[in-house]
């Protein structure tokens, strides 16, 4: 089967138009990036995130009204893969003070409920994270353990020492949330099945690594094609790249919320998606270039903009074919990718499009332009 | 032909190291199935047998039994550590990093401190908790601001600050030492399969625990307070007395118990040695039948002490044994087994370990230690520890020295011995010397031990995730659909758009793949869930190489070339193209592996591999396929 034979479209002709679209596409995107803003993940943010897995389909709006009223602030809530997911979010690190002893109070009732008049006291309860029980002996610890953690509290041995009578209960923020869900939702068992803490610290470190990561590459890729290519050839694609990633980054303060069950937030799974975004847009940068290289070599005389119109027409076939293969295992995996990969595959699904776009009419029209201004004859 | 035989090889090599390197994965998968089966059937079974039994008590036996048929089978533990690696995000499981607090560290070695550190120490905490400047910098500049010199609190009046600073951050780093080997140490006791212990950059350390679910329970084995004991060996006579019973019991011979337990300790040791020689007759099964304790436990006759040596594999099943209820019923009061930290050596490949017999009670606990350090004795200019006590220590070590000259101590840390040097003599003051470690490493290693004990690295948990298995299960599901599904797709539309050629792409894609999950084997890599996406993405890219060939191809017959003609110019025409492409988008693959962290370097990695996999598909395979083609004068069809 033959598509897009003998194309002899002039591409570069219509450069302006284009130029007008890009501008206006990366206008849009960032105007919306001033006005609304970026929603980062935890990964970026640093706070609280569990997910919950319920037995039954739950109403979203419902355990949002179940959470709002629990001293924990502003708590966000997503549906998570099917509709039994719930994404929970906090900015907090840690429960607020004033929390804690209803969490401990809460726990007192378990073992209460586990064994009748246990004597028992609380040793330390300095630590929000944590409260530390002292027991009678060294048996009924381990049991209490063992029963409290049955019983959806997370529980664990002092020490390893066979004297041990001291058991430790984690008092967190997903402990709150889950003391108050089970019990408002008593006919709809649920379990944790994700939980994230990341410090304040390790999100922004993870957000300076992220950025030095994304420039380094294009970094790296301007000197490899530099030596490849000539200059103005790397610098046209590396302006291509800045392209598609300030445009897809755009879409994604359009887009935020618009969409339901496409949770655009920027975490680290995204940010691995826009260096690979980077590297299928240089992909397919450089095969139209390494067509323009070969053709100015076969055609001397022949002016740039025909020599770019024919190269892009004769590379047509195989990019709108690769493309084309990529984009749909990409939608495989906008599909059926599961939760945690959506937005990595909507990215790159945006992305290739954006990024086959740009090598023709960012990227090519660059070169040219610098040719035409300059009035160099650009050789290899 | 013959041109073709060695690329050939070279594909077909390819093709059977992927899956000489994938069959212990299969492997794996099979003996969990089979695992899970018979653990389900026996659940029943102690059901039945005890309706009253409780569900706790039941898992414990179920796992006990999964433990003793795991070590049963070696294969099982080969296969399972030559598998691909799951991440934590497809297996569940939970990823702490923890920070050594050098705050917490400096509050403790500081002397005397008043009002005024302790505010020092306060806003300097809180700095540090936002910026990548170092404590001691902090500290420093805050007690220069206010003209108080740094040996005020630390070193001594005659240093420097500079000199004090360096000091100060030797103990910083030397506390995430400890830490470290504190962390492993427990994490290995804990009995987590495949834990990874990381350090990044000054004072962080990444530990990723597969399979673990209690997670309060891990953080305090992760945070908890290190405990160095010194506990006394048993005397090689009473030592293998107590093995020779537990030997007994194991062999089920009763009534040579009671001898054995009559018997003098000279006479046993006799005993033992003559068991030896016998045993020399007896073929290997029959003495592993007769003597099931000393075919795990091995002893060297020859030798004076009562140390047993163990194989690495053998070590679960041997603390399996020892935990058995009728064991410890014949192990005497205040006696318990300890194995080494660290195997002492390798035998036939494997690792072995040492196993003593001490006391229970300890003599002296990890708190008295005031300093250790290793160094090189100038006299023998071999690697000694010296460690330093308090006055408190240092009177009940002399006691304990002077009473036990010639006898072993154990140092203990956290339950495994890390050395058991002999007493030469009373030591008077405290400060005792420790020779015999085979380098300098080793000694580095017991002088932090010993510190540990004292000193212990205070750990903040500063990132912490937690992975359940359920939803790691449904990853798992979901991203080998997509993978399935991916690979149908594009290879329908390879074939219905370039017929026979696309045949020949589709066929390579899959082998593609193979290559993909071979190397992900064989180099031990772990792979993720972006790392699956990652291999999606690379089906869909994987054409890429096969259609600028194809197009090229095309082109080539379009100029009225013969097909041999336009099969070699398209290869050679499409090779710059495909490898300049190939190579920019690897940077961007290695520079997301330096800079990703556990699942992203996952994606960045098979991305790197399925680029490295397709071009091996696309320019040896698929070509060898078409120069054979063309030479064997087969019909190519391309579209």
């Amino acid at each position: 089967m033959r598509l897009f034979e003998n194309l002899t479209i002039n591409w570069l002709g219509k450069r302006k138009f284009f130029y007008i679209l890009s501008t206006s596409l990366f206008v849009i995107g960032w105007v919306s990036v001033a006005v609304r803003g970026f929603h980062f993940g935890i990964d970026f943010k640093g706070g609280t995130e569990i997910v919950l897995e319920f037995q039954k389909p739950v109403n979203i709006s419902q355990i949002r009204g179940y959470v709002a009223n629990i001293g924990l602030g502003a708590v966000e809530l997503k549906t998570f893969g099917s509709k039994t997911g719930v994404l929970v979010r906090t900015e907090l690190q840690k429960i607020p003070p004033k929390i804690y002893p209803k969490v401990v109070k809460n726990i007192n009732n378990a073992i209460e409920k586990i064994y009748p008049s246990l004597n028992y006291s609380i040793v330390d309860s300095s630590k929000l994270s944590s409260v530390t029980y002292a027991l009678s002996n060294h048996d009924t610890t381990n049991a209490l353990i063992n029963k409290l953690y049955k019983a959806g509290f997370q529980t664990g041995k002092v020490s390893e020492e066979l004297s041990n009578k001291q058991m430790i209960v984690s008092v967190s923020i997903a402990e709150w949330i889950k003391d108050n869900l089970k019990q408002k939702l008593k006919d709809n068992p649920f379990k944790v099945v994700k939980e994230d803490h990341v410090g304040p610290k390790v999100g922004k470190e993870l957000e300076r690594d992220a950025i030095i990561a994304v420039f380094l590459s294009l970094l790296a890729i301007l000197i490899y094609l530099a030596f490849r290519f000539k200059f103005i050839f790397a610098f046209g694609a590396v302006l291509a790249l800045f392209h598609d990633t300030l445009i897809t980054l755009g879409l994604y303060a359009v887009l935020y919320g618009v969409i339901p069950g496409l949770n655009l937030e920027i975490n680290l799974t995204v940010v691995a998606a826009f260096l690979t975004l980077i590297g299928y847009s240089i992909n397919d940068t450089v095969i139209v270039f390494d067509r323009v290289r070969e053709m100015m070599k076969i055609h001397k005389t022949m002016p740039l903009l025909e020599v770019i119109n024919l190269s892009v027409n004769k590379t047509m076939s195989r990019t709108l074919l690769t493309g084309g293969t990529t984009l749909l295992t990409v939608t495989v995996l906008l599909i059926f990718g599961g939760e945690v990969l959506r937005a990595f595959a909507f990215t790159l699904f945006f992305g290739i499009i954006i990024g086959t776009y740009s090598s023709i009419f960012v990227a090519s029209a660059i070169v040219l332009e610098y040719a035409n201004k300059t009035k160099k004859k650009v050789q290899f | 032909m013959k041109e073709l035989r060695f690329r050939i090889i070279l594909i077909l090599g390819a093709i059977a190291l992927s899956f000489y390197l994938l069959y212990p994965t299969y492997q794996d998968i099979q003996f969990t199935k089979k695992m899970d089966k018979t653990l389900a059937e026996k659940r029943k079974e102690f059901k039945v047998a005890d309706p009253t039994i409780s569900n706790s008590a039941l898992d414990t036996k179920i796992q006990l039994l999964s433990d003793s048929l795991k070590s049963a089978n070696p294969a099982i533990a080969k296969a399972r550590s030559k598998r691909i690696k799951l991440g934590l995000d497809l297996q569940g499981g939970m990823r702490v990093v923890l920070e050594v607090s050098t705050g917490k560290l400096l509050q403790k070695i500081a002397k005397n401190p008043d009002a005024v550190f302790k505010q020092v120490m306060k806003e300097s905490e809180k700095e540090a908790s936002l910026s990548d400047e170092s404590v001691v910098d902090i500290v420093a500049g805050k007690l220069e601001k206010r003209n108080i010199r740094l040996s005020r609190y630390f070193g001594n009046i005659r240093q420097s600050d500079s000199q004090i600073i360096k000091e100060m951050k030797k103990d910083a780093e030397d506390a995430v030492s400890r830490a470290i080997e504190i962390i492993r140490n427990r994490v290995d006791q804990y009995g987590v399969s495949e834990p990874t212990i990381q350090r990044q950059g000054e004072r962080r350390i990444i530990v990723e625990l597969p399979g673990v679910a209690r997670v309060e329970e891990a953080k305090q084995l992760l945070q908890g307070t290190a405990l160095l004991e010194f506990k006394m060996l048993k005397s090689p006579q009473f030592a293998i007395s107590v093995m020779k019973k537990i030997d007994d019991v194991l062999a089920g011979d009763t009534l040579s118990l009671s001898t054995a337990a009559v018997a003098k300790n000279k006479k046993s040791e006799k005993t033992t040695k003559t068991d030896t020689t016998q045993n020399q007759q007896l073929t290997a099964a029959e003495f592993a039948k007769k003597h099931p304790f000393f075919s795990i436990a091995i002893i060297d006759p020859n030798s004076k002490s009562a140390d047993a040596y163990v194989k690495a594999d053998e070590k679960d099943r041997l603390k399996l044994l020892l935990s058995r209820p009728d064991v410890q019923k014949v192990i005497p009061p205040n006696t318990q087994f300890l194995f080494s930290a660290k195997p002492i050596g390798k035998q036939n490949g494997q690792e072995i370990y040492v196993l003593y017999c001490v006391d229970k009670t300890p003599q002296l606990t990890g708190g008295v230690i005031t300093n250790a350090q290793a160094t090189i004795d100038p006299q023998t200019n071999s690697p000694i520890v010296t460690m330093e006590m308090n006055s408190e220590g240092a009177t009940e070590w002399a006691r304990i020295t002077g009473a036990n000259i010639g006898k072993r101590s154990a140092i203990v840390l956290d339950g495994v011995v890390y050395s058991a040097p002999v007493i030469q003599g009373k030591i008077p003051g405290g400060r005792s010397e420790i020779n015999g470690m085979a380098n300098l490493e080793e000694a580095q290693l017991l002088a932090i031990v010993l510190k540990a004990g004292a000193l212990p690295a205070p750990v903040d948990i500063i990132e912490e995730r937690t992975v359940g298995p359920s939803l790691g299960q449904d990853s798992i599901n979901d991203g080998f659909r997509s993978v399935l599904l991916g690979y149908i797709l594009v290879g329908l539309f390879m074939i219905f758009y370039y017929r026979r050629a696309g045949m020949i792409a589709a066929v390579s894609l899959i082998l593609t793949i193979l290559y993909i999950m071979g190397v992900l084997a064989g180099f031990g890599a772990t792979l993720t869930l972006p790392g699956i996406a990652g291999i999606i993405l690379t089906i869909g890219m994987a054409v890429d190489a096969n259609v600028l060939i194809y197009e090229r191809i095309r082109e080539e017959l379009a100029t009225g070339k013969t097909i041999k003609a336009s099969v070699d110019s398209g290869f050679s025409k499409a090779n710059s193209a495909i490898i300049d492409s190939n190579i920019t988008t690897f940077i961007t693959g290695i520079i997301l592996y330096q800079f990703g962290t556990g699942p992203v370097q996952g994606f960045a990695l098979t991305l790197m591999i399925g680029i490295a996999a397709s071009l091996f598909s696309a320019l040896v395979m698929v070509k060898v396929v078409f120069n054979y083609m063309v030479i064997k004068g087969i019909k190519i069809t391309i579209g």
